[in-house]
């Protein structure tokens, strides 16, 4: 029995030993593996096969490692003395992304916009004193910013870039545990402005509204960012720059209204970039030679619609067709009253809309060519004008060209329509001519000098019924459109009766004025034959 | 008995005349006005006696004129648009009235220049020399402030940049300034003192400039482009030269009917006009001050506004003091090159910065 006890005790005792040793060399094990000291990375056990970096969100390896920036390892150093291409380090290396980050948690797609953590400044911005001194790019971001309007509101790097601002050890500054997050991803650099940008609160001292995140959640651009993680997507910074962020009304900012067409063709003129969404890329270069283009970029008339008046900025979406009229009609609101009128407007989806005669990108000065074209017909199908599918939608590819755009495009020739259409066409004919007689009057008196206030006056009630008619076209409606002719008409009357009394007037006054001077010059030679008369009989005196 | 005789035997006109002059002896004053002799080879050209006509001819249109004109900046743009538009022959009025005073700023320089290039300002005549440029600075003053009375945009914002260069005077530019403006602004104070200026204070000023101008020159004749002239008077002389009436008088008055004519086509073929009515807000494209004083205006771009307001005052000082400056006894150009050089130099830059002001 003792000899059991004696050998259980053993038995027990050596076990306990083995459990003790095991339980070191697990705890040592462990230890090593977090000092990361002893055991080297084993390449064939990480997930995806490479070495995670330490920090987050690096991927330009020798950035840092090149010259020790930010104490980093010196590469290529001994061990890695034929590595010096940034390929070939990631070849074994993978750069720490956002999804493995634990700053980027809640910047992730889909996740509501926070700011960034960082301690509160004390009234420093440490990274900005030692970017100044550091030269060159790192310098001029440093510049950039002072002179932006985040710089001017005391909106400071720590703000975006996170980090602590307070201290002037930059190792302390820019660590993790310090909330630094370094350049911060395309993918979540919006939600990094909404951070502040949709504060309510932040936001009201500076005026600014709070919604642009949210529209810019539904936009084509925010879209594809968050549902496909399409980086190549316009973000914030790509329209309203990073360090150098301009107020809309400075006329230096890219978002100025002068300044909108060339920054949105700065994405959208790409083939290259635009190839794989299908999207044409002339719209630019088209846009520069219509009306609106001219107006904004040549005259420089911010009242001119840019892309973002039709496209949305935030919110950037292509209008559809149905949209188009409430596009054009933010501006255009009396045409687009007009248009409600017209039968056009009720036909629906499949009815003309503004784009069917005025185009797009490329709206053209209207004139009297947009009624007919004066030649023969051809014969129409419905397939002439409308889709050959379900949607039976206008055919977009038959109004391309301005001269296409006409009513009879689409209207047969001798229809009651077309009679209707010629008979607008020839009332508004009619008082433009008038007009433009009375006009030519009017002109003619004043340049010769006779005052034509009053004949000026009614002119202009004449030239408000010609635009008034002109617009009434969109009521497709001609005793609409007659109604402002007859005015046109009556008006242009009263100012030519006017005009051709002054030039009649004028023909008197310079009757009248040969009669005098003749006479006046009759009196000059008969005084000067007296006065030689005179002057002779002096000089025979003396 | 006599005197019935003398009333039986004369026309009625002569005896009205023979009555007058039994009473007021208007036949020695009007002997001793007009029967005087000047030297034959005087050479004016009628200029004086033309700034003459065209003042009388503004006396007659501006008071015909006033009839009608309001000094309000509420109603005077309407009561000229009236004149203008309405009024019988008010186009024909008020275009004379506004050539006439063109002309006449032209004519008041031309015989200033004559007088100089013929040295008739030497002594004995620098007083006369001297009420002249006076009569050139009212007759500008006429100009300036007549200009602002359509109160059109034309007038206000000429009458703006022409009253600012007043502001640039140094030492009490900046009261010389308010004074002229009636405020800050050019506003319904600045016209009423405007029209004030130009009906009542610059007239009666004109008025009594012109009566010493031609008395001066009754005393003293008219200049000798071809001699040095005597500090004494010579007195009337018959003999040595020819009658002022008829002979001289009568070219003055073909002279002027040349003037009339020439108003009476000018104010036909181009009358003057009336743009907006002035608005204080809306700053024309383009302002410039009235032709005669652009040469002022186109140099005080160039130079420092000081500078640019002392150089034309010392020249205006220059010109008063000119007899006394320039004390060479020659008359004949040839024989005092300096002066007539430095004449025409002055003539050219002038001439020069207007054109130049013009075109700008």
């Amino acid at each position: 029995m003792r000899t059991n006890k004696i050998d259980a005790r053993i038995v027990f005792g050596i076990i306990s030993v083995l459990i003790v040793l095991l339980s070191l060399v697990m705890i040592t094990s462990a230890q090593s593996s977090a000092s990361g000291e002893a055991t080297p990375a084993p390449k064939a056990t990480a997930t995806a096969g490479k070495i995670k970096h330490g920090t987050i969100g690096f991927s330009n390896c020798l950035k840092c490692h090149l010259d020790g920036f930010r104490e980093a390892p010196i590469m290529p150093g001994d061990d890695h003395a034929t590595y010096n291409d940034n390929d070939v380090c990631l070849d074994c290396h993978e750069p720490n992304t956002p999804e493995d980050g634990t700053v980027w948690k809640n910047l992730l797609p889909g996740s509501t916009p926070v700011p960034i953590q960082h301690p509160a400044s004390n009234g420093l911005n440490t990274c900005y004193d030692c970017h100044l001194e550091l030269g060159d790019q790192l310098t001029d971001i440093a510049q950039m910013w002072i002179e932006s309007v985040h710089g001017k509101a005391g909106i400071g790097c720590a703000d975006c870039h996170g980090g602590d601002p307070n201290t002037d050890e930059m190792k302390l500054a820019m660590q993790t545990e310090s909330g630094y997050i370094g350049v911060p991803p395309r993918l979540v650099t919006p939600q990094i402005c909404g951070g502040c940008h949709s504060d309510v609160e932040r936001m009201r001292s500076y005026k600014l509204p709070t919604d642009q995140y949210a529209k810019y959640t539904q936009s084509v651009h925010g879209k594809k960012l968050r549902q496909n993680n399409d980086t190549r997507v316009a973000i914030c910074t790509d329209c309203h720059g990073s360090h150098n962020v301009k107020k809309g009304s400075d006329s230096t900012a890219p978002i100025y209204p002068v300044n909108v067409p060339e920054l949105c063709a700065g994405c959208h003129a790409d083939t290259t970039l635009m190839e794989s969404y299908g999207i044409p890329t002339n719209q630019y270069e088209v846009y520069k030679s219509s009306v609106h283009g001219k107006l904004l970029l040549e005259e420089q008339d911010v009242r001119a619609p840019t892309c973002a008046s039709c496209h949305g900025s935030h919110d950037a979406k292509p209008p559809t067709s149905d949209e188009v009229v409430n596009v054009c009609g933010k501006c255009h609101t009396a045409t687009e009253d007009l248009y409600g009128q017209s039968l056009h407007s009720r036909i629906g989806d499949n009815a003309p809309k503004c784009w069917t005669c005025h185009g797009t990108h490329d709206v053209f000065k209207t004139g009297e060519e947009m009624f007919m074209n004066h030649k023969p017909q051809e014969d129409k199908a419905c397939t002439s004008c409308h889709l050959d599918n379900k949607s039976f939608r206008m055919d977009k590819a038959r109004f391309a060209q301005k001269e296409d755009r006409r009513c009879d495009t689409c209207h047969h020739e001798g229809s009651r329509i077309m009679r209707q259409v010629t008979g607008i066409y020839v009332a508004l004919n009619d008082a433009n001519t008038v007009y433009e007689e009375t006009e030519s009057a009017i002109k003619k008196a004043s340049a010769l000098g006779m005052i034509v206030t009053d004949a000026e006056i009614k002119l202009r009630e004449a030239r408000t019924s010609l635009i008034s008619a002109r617009a009434a076209v969109h009521t497709t409606k001609l005793p609409v459109v007659t109604k402002f002719t007859d005015e046109v008409e009556t008006s242009a009357e009263v100012a030519k009766t006017i005009a051709d009394g002054k030039l009649q007037e004028n023909f008197f006054r310079r009757f009248s004025m040969i009669i005098a001077v003749v006479i006046i010059i009759v009196i000059i030679i008969t005084l000067s034959y007296l006065k030689r008369k005179i002057d002779r009989e002096l000089e025979k005196e003396s | 008995m006599e005197y019935q005789q003398n009333l039986d035997t004369t026309s009625r006109g002569q005896r009205l005349i023979n009555w007058i002059d039994e009473r007021y002896r208007m036949r020695e004053l009007m002997g001793a006005m007009l029967h005087v002799y000047i030297p034959k080879e005087s050479k004016t050209y009628y200029l004086g006696g033309i700034t003459l006509l065209l003042f009388l001819v503004q006396v007659v249109t501006g008071s015909l004129l006033a009839l009608y004109y309001r000094g309000t900046p509420d109603e005077a743009y309407d009561s000229v648009m009236f004149i203008t538009s309405t009024v019988q022959f008010g186009w024909l009025i008020r275009s004379i009235h506004a050539w006439g005073a063109n002309l006449m700023v032209i004519f008041c320089i031309i015989h200033l220049l004559r007088v100089f290039f013929q040295a008739a300002y030497k002594a004995p005549r620098e007083l006369t020399w001297g009420v002249g440029v006076a009569l050139l600075l009212v007759t500008m003053g006429f100009g300036f402030t007549g200009y602002l009375l359509p109160w059109d945009q034309r007038a206000y914002w000429a009458t703006t940049v022409g009253s600012e260069m007043a502001g640039a005077v140094p030492i009490g530019g900046e009261f010389l300034l308010r004074f002229l403006r009636g405020g800050e602004t050019i506003a319904a104070a600045t016209l009423s003192r405007f029209y004030g200026i130009h009906t009542l204070i610059l007239p009666m000023t004109i008025a009594a400039l012109i009566g010493i101008h031609l008395l001066l020159i009754h005393q003293q004749g008219l200049a000798n482009p071809r001699q040095p002239a005597k500090t004494a008077p010579e007195g009337n002389l018959p003999k040595k030269g020819k009658p002022f009436f008829p002979n001289y008088v009568l070219g003055e008055v073909v002279s002027w009917y040349m003037i009339i004519g020439l108003l009476i086509i000018l104010a036909s073929l181009f009358p003057v006009g009336l743009e907006a009515k002035a608005n204080p807000l809306e700053t024309p494209p383009h302002v410039k001050p009235e032709w005669y004083f652009l040469s002022l205006y186109q140099i005080l771009k160039f130079v420092p506004r000081v500078m640019g307001v002392l150089l034309p005052m010392v020249a205006i000082l220059m010109l008063f003091l000119l007899p006394f400056i320039d004390r060479n006894p020659e008359v004949l150009p040839r024989k005092r090159p300096a002066m007539v050089t430095l004449g025409i130099m002055a003539l050219i830059v002038i001439i020069a910065f207007t054109v130049w002001g013009k075109i700008s």
